[in-house]
């Protein structure tokens, strides 16, 4: 199949305030395919905006390039732009404006006129399903709504990629579901070329043929979901939901070699979050084990015995978030 | 070249469909203008019908009487203190005593137009046919003489000529009476005659038109030329205007920023040099739209714009294009729009009065009037004044508008250089 981006060594490096540097993507190899959707996952500040910037010309990369159909976008930025979409994390559109005045404009941005503009922008606010709030101003809409018109201005030059930067965020279950249909419909019915980013395991999970697991400015995997379970093994993963007390390094140590088929086991202290600590999360207790089913009546009754207060017990299959857990040590969603 | 023009007309929409901004733009520069110009033409346009004069008689004669008299009929505007004063205290004399110091004090604060101090002895001296000198103290340029010092040179020409009148006939007398030996005349007779002919010189050439004219004008009823006070308030207003609504651009560049448009635009197949001339073709465009909407104000109340439209319209330009710049140099030093907009009202309110959009710069001191010269205002207030006072043309405007252009060059390269697009 055909490589649609291909990056190399991609890097940046911001300044701070301060003087200070930070390395926000620190050597990013990518290569996307045409007709898939590839998801970049990982948490905030993970470095996947950042990345994206670099590939669409937004931010000129510290070091490394990328090509975007053959078109370097640090050499060529014309010929590359011209073949992608963008639809950025934030709503990028001029609130003042209804939508379709915000399409039409961005559609002359692209060289579109007249009665071929018109059409289309007609075709995409029915194809978001806004064509009755055509005339609203952006600032009058729901986020979701938003969000729509905003994806939207990424498809007016129809091309055959696109970026899509955390394109569900702060939206209802119903218009994230929209969303997700609608870029399945994309790849699926017009056979374009998608880069997703999302820090929601069940989105890449949900949408991706390949996926890039993205951590502090690095891709730490990359392949199929297939591939990526493949990484942590055949094992199951049992989240357990444990009460305040502290589960100590003595009790993970036995439960690893007392209990038949657990290889690891990783406890995560409940954690203050919120503005003002209002709120904390619940401690937690990953146990990886092959089959876990068989061993969990031991792992309870261990747990039981040391005085350990269960709240909740969950069995795992091998999942994206296994892969990031089993690679660092931390929950996608913390 | 479309694409700009796309992105201008779009963000001109933008701009107007802001109530805020129609209400900065139109409503706001209008009304200041109209009060300023036509305040500023009731000032300078003709004067008050009254000029508060200090007047003292330290001779006290009949013939001081007299000089004091002539002065009342010479120009009724004229208010002598203290003899003419009115029960309002127009002279502001409250009550005390004016002697010659604190009348010297007043005429040098120009809370009078003038003090006329007539010395002791000044009849004596008229009788004896000899230099006599009036006392005129004035804040008013002696060059460029007001309505009292006009009043008083007429009454003073025409009491010294009475004067040499009465000297020549005085002369011609003592001539005659040894030629022609009439009998000696007693001294009562020969004074009683002479004053005659003093009295008679004085009313013939009473009579006759004086050298000097003047007359006050009501600023009412003259709209035309220097005195109308838009000539001054329209240029000063839609500097200050232009400011207010140029500079304001660098919140808005912010705003882009932060909503992200800017980006977007920077993510379309364009060239960052159409992307930042679109911009700075927007505030331009909007700055060019603030001095019309202002100077058809002026029009509309007789406002004088020379005889060179080319030359004004390049005055124009040249200062929109500097502000401009100094726009785009200052936007990426700003971190958040409240910063922006006391940048914005800092900016304008300073470099409006230091380069004279306020009142015009001859009133200031030569050191402020050198200071002001740093604002941009002041070198396009210079050219307004050439192209609409004195009527200029292009050669006339040519230091000012290079000078603004020179500006203008220099900021844009800083802040096309720093113009983030990251
Ligand atoms: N313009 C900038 N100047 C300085 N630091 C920046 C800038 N943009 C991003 N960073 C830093 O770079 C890191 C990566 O940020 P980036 O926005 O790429 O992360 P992300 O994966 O998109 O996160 P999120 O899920 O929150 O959108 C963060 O630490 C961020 O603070
Ligand atoms: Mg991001």
């Amino acid at each position: 199949m055909q490589t649609m981006v291909e990056a190399r060594n991609l890097r940046k490096t911001y300044k701070r305030a301060d003087g200070s540097t930070i390395e926000a993507v620190k050597g990013v190899d990518l290569d996307i395919l045409q007709g898939e959707i590839f998801s970049l996952l990982g948490p905030n500040g993970a470095g996947k905006t950042t990345t994206i910037s670099m590939i669409s010309g937004l931010v000129a990369p510290t070091e490394g390039d990328a090509e975007i159909g053959g078109y370097s976008i640090t050499r060529q930025p014309m010929e590359a732009k011209r073949l992608m979409g963008f639809v950025p994390q934030e709503i990028a559109l001029y609130p003042e404006l209804s939508a379709r005045q915000n399409l039409s404009f961005f559609g002359r941005m692209y060289g579109l006129g007249g009665k071929s503009l018109s059409r289309r922008v007609d075709e995409l606010l029915e194809f978001v399903d806004l064509a009755d709030r055509q005339s609203d101003r952006i600032d009058t809409f729901s986020g979701g709504m938003k969000r729509r018109v905003n994806l939207a201005a990424g498809l007016l030059n129809s091309p055959p990629l696109i970026y899509m930067d955390e394109p569900t965020v702060g939206i209802d279950p119903q218009s994230r579901r929209r969303i997700l249909d609608t870029v399945k419909m994309l790849r699926d019915e017009q056979d374009m070329t998608v880069l997703y980013t999302t820090h929601l395991m069940e989105e890449a999970q949900e949408l991706s043929n390949r996926v890039g697991i993205m951590d502090h400015g690095e891709i730490i995997a990359m392949g199929t979901q297939a591939e990526l379970t493949q990484q942590v093994g055949e094992e199951d993963r049992l989240e357990i939901m444990t009460g305040a007390q502290n589960v100590g390094e003595a009790l993970i140590g036995s439960m690893q070699q007392e209990i038949a088929g657990v290889t690891r086991v990783l406890f995560n202290p409940p954690e203050q979050i919120g503005d003002n600590g209002s709120e904390s999360t619940p401690a937690r207790l990953t146990v990886f084990a092959k089959r876990g089913r068989t061993a969990l009546p031991q792992i309870i009754q261990t747990l039981d015995a040391a005085g350990i207060d269960i709240q909740s017990v969950e069995v795992r299959e091998p999942d994206l978030e296994a892969v990031f857990l089993a690679l660092t040590g931390r929950a996608l969603r913390d | 070249m479309r694409s700009i023009l796309t992105i201008i007309l779009n963000d001109l929409k933008i701009y107007s469909s802001q109530r805020g901004n129609l209400v900065g733009l139109l409503v706001i520069p209008v009304l200041l203008t109209v009060v300023i110009g036509w305040s500023l033409g009731r000032i300078g346009g003709g004067g008050p019908t009254r000029l508060r004069v200090d007047l003292i008689d330290l001779d006290g004669s009949d013939m001081s009487a007299q000089l004091i008299e002539e002065l009342r009929a010479a120009n009724d505007a004229l208010v002598l203190c203290p003899p003419d004063n009115d029960a309002d205290d127009y002279c502001r004399l409250e009550d005390e005593p004016l002697d010659m110091d604190r009348a010297i004090e007043r005429a040098r604060s120009g809370r009078t137009s003038a003090l006329i101090a007539i010395p002791a002895g000044y009849a004596a001296a008229l009788n004896d046919f000899q230099t006599v000198t009036i006392d005129y103290y004035s804040r008013s340029d002696p060059m460029q003489p007001g309505p009292v010092l006009q009043s008083l040179n007429a009454v003073l020409q025409r009491t010294s000529s009475a004067s040499m009148t009465k000297g020549v006939s005085s002369a011609l007398l003592d001539n005659l009476t040894n030629a022609v030996t009439l009998p000696a005349l007693d001294g009562e007779t020969r004074d009683s005659f002479l004053n005659t002919i003093y009295h008679r010189a004085l009313q013939l050439s009473t009579y006759q038109p004086p050298a000097v004219l003047f007359r006050v004008v009501d600023a009412n009823e003259d709209e035309s030329g220097i005195d109308n006070g838009f000539n001054q308030s329209a240029p000063g207003m839609g500097s200050l205007y232009v400011m207010f609504t140029v500079l304001g651009g660098m919140a808005v560049l912010l705003r882009e920023r932060r909503q992200w448009t800017l980006q977007r635009l920077m993510a379309l197949p364009l060239s960052r040099a159409q992307i930042l001339g679109a911009k700075i073709g927007v505030y331009f465009t909007l700055g060019m739209i603030q001095f019309f909407i202002v100077f058809a104000v002026g029009a509309a109340f007789g406002m004088d714009f020379g005889s060179s439209p080319p030359a004004l319209l390049a005055t124009m330009a040249a200062f929109v294009l500097c502000i401009t710049a100094l726009t785009f140099a200052l936007a990426p030093w700003i971190k958040s729009e409240g910063q922006a907009n006391g940048l914005v009202l800092l900016l304008s309110l300073s470099l409006a009065p230091l380069g004279g959009a306020w009142w015009p710069l001859e009133i200031v001191p030569e050191f402020m009037q050198t200071i002001g010269h740093l604002s941009p205002v002041a070198w396009a207030m210079d050219a307004f004044q050439d192209l609409i006072w004195y009527d200029g043309g292009f050669t006339e405007v040519i230091p000012e508008i290079a000078v603004l252009m020179a500006a203008a060059a220099v900021l844009f390269i800083i802040g096309i250089r720093s113009f983030k697009y990251d």
